[in-house]
């Protein structure tokens, strides 16, 4: 039984049941606009990539679904089923306090990954998910890269404003400050240099 | 009773005037574009292109609308984004009109005048839309009472890769319409950086490896090819980024990148992979021009929102998301 949980960007989600577990399977579907060539190196770097940093990001301490299986040739990752509610859908539902709360706690855990020079790559709001028993988990490592530089983990920052900015525009100042002291209590003096290559970044793209 | 709104565009290298109407009728639209015999755009020259063409291009709005000028009931004009010596001769055109012909002002978001003018061709009424030209690249939406700006550039425009890259390769001013005929000739795919970071993406990279290429004689045709896959490609990919994030069912495709017909088929392709309907703004309505400034000074005025002289100073960077958008 595959049922469709979301079709993203880049893949569509299904719902599964294997080894009597519930899992989630993440296909990589072939765009017939793009240019072969371009598609399928996509494809495949982004299946391996996503599977390789789930783990990588794991050992750091992050909580991330674990991978079952892959096939690289068919663009597919059987993983864990994270059963709770998207951050994004929670953000507008929630009491002011747990809204810092877990704003605080998304800052820790991406400062978590760029302690290890790892970036996420699409820190938005969809791609954490709060489970049942109010863990956070990250989810969607396609665009996650290892030995980040401070431009590539700024970026990282730079994205996580714009998804609060567009998504969240009523709330982005609570949960921008939130997530940013979060970010800092886990960093400490060395997030500086990230933070104003934040601001830099974001001037940078404005119209001049 | 009909409004006719006189809309003055001057933000960058073009100047242009157009005529709409209150019930979204077009009756006029001309403009000139600055085209340097070589290097890019110099601000004072593009400022002095206005001023001198700026008088001659109204007068032609304006006749060729078939109206005098005491029958304009409204003044609109780009305030900003843009180019501050552009601007301000563009503002100083439209204040004088304005106190001259004793006739409403109404200063323009430039980049929210491209989306409106799209969606009155198109019909459509919450579009994700591309917005692409020489010194923009975004993707828009609009989202509690403003449109904001899911995706963007972090470092070049696209319109602005493909004219250094045609400077490179020895092409005219502007290069993406030769870029296009050259790359229907291109037959081997160099792989270049592709560079997508969430929503946003980076040319300036691809824009270094393709000049590189250039240098290593790879013919032109397989460079501008090489460059038109992965730099569509990227756009596809953060344009369908912002549909999947809001879940919204047209995408709309403006900016005088929106010329390119090899673009259009890609993002075509997105809007139908997700079920969204997809509009290209034709050429006379995608680049810079006065119609969309005229519509758009219809939208603001009639929602109360009229700018006085002294309130008229331009904005070089006003952002499309700084506004608030009463009248959706």
């Amino acid at each position: 039984m595959k049922q469709v949980l979301a079709k993203g960007a880049e893949s569509i989600i299904y719902k599964v049941e294997q080894w009597g577990l519930p899992l989630v399977l993440k296909w990589r579907q072939g765009k017939s606009y793009l240019l072969k060539d371009i598609d399928s190196q996509l494809r495949k770097s982004r299946t391996s990539r996503e599977c390789k940093m789930l783990t990588v990001s794991r050992t750091l301490g992050v909580p991330t679904p674990a991978v079952y299986s892959v096939d690289l040739n068919k663009h597919i990752i059987t993983m864990d089923f994270i059963s709770g509610t998207q951050f994004k859908q929670l953000a507008g539902q929630i009491p002011r306090s747990n809204l810092i709360s877990l704003s605080y706690g998304f800052g820790k855990l991406i400062a978590t990954l760029h302690e290890g020079d790892v970036v996420h790559g699409d820190p938005t709001t969809s791609n954490v998910i709060i489970d049942d028993k109010s863990r956070m988990w990250i989810i969607d490592f396609g665009l996650s890269e290892m030995n980040a530089t401070t431009e590539m983990k700024g970026v990282d920052l730079h994205l996580i404003h714009r998804a609060l900015e567009t998504t969240h525009w009523d709330l982005q100042e609570t949960m921008l400050d939130a997530t940013l002291e979060g970010y800092v209590e886990v960093l400490g003096n060395t997030a500086e240099l990230t933070l104003s290559r934040m601001k830099e970044i974001r001037e940078r793209g404005r119209y001049h | 009773m009909t409004l006719y709104c006189l809309g003055i565009e001057g933000t960058a290298h073009s100047f242009g005037a157009g005529v709409v109407t209150s019930e979204g009728k077009v009756l006029s639209n001309e403009w000139d574009m600055l085209k340097p015999a070589q290097g890019g755009i110099h601000p004072r020259e593009a400022s002095r292109h206005h001023s001198e063409l700026g008088p001659g291009i109204i007068k032609e709005a304006v006749k060729k609308a078939g109206l005098d000028f005491h029958e304009i009931n409204l003044i609109a004009f780009s305030q900003g984004p843009g180019l501050g010596p552009c601007l301000r001769t563009t503002a100083t055109i439209a204040r004088t009109l304005s106190l001259k012909l004793e006739t409403p002002l109404v200063g323009v978001n430039h980049c929210v005048a491209h989306i409106e003018i799209g969606c009155l061709e198109s019909n459509f009424n919450d579009p994700v839309t591309v917005y692409v030209s020489g010194g923009n690249t975004q993707i828009i939406a609009f989202a509690g009472g403003r449109f904001r700006t899911f995706g963007e550039t972090l470092d070049i425009a696209i319109g602005n890769m493909l004219d250094v890259l045609g400077r490179e390769l020895g092409m005219g001013f502007p290069s993406g319409p030769i870029v296009e005929e050259e790359a229907k000739n291109g037959r081997q795919y160099h792989s270049l950086p592709y560079s997508v970071k969430g929503m946003d993406l980076s040319y300036s990279g691809m824009l270094t490896a393709a000049k590189k290429l250039h240098s290593e004689g790879v013919p032109i045709p397989d460079i501008c090819f090489s460059v038109q896959e992965t730099s569509f490609g990227m756009l596809a990919e953060i344009a369908e980024r912002a549909i999947a994030h809001t879940k919204k069912n047209e995408l709309l495709l403006t900016g005088g990148v929106a010329r390119n017909n090899r673009l259009t088929e890609i993002l075509s392709g997105v809007a139908e992979r997700h079920d969204a309907r997809f509009h290209r703004v034709s050429p006379s309505l995608a680049g810079d021009q006065g119609a969309m400034i005229a519509w758009n000074g219809i939208l603001q005025y009639n929602t109360g929102h009229e700018t006085k002289v002294e309130n008229s100073h331009v904005l070089p960077k006003w952002r499309t998301d700084d506004q608030d958008i009463l009248w959706r």
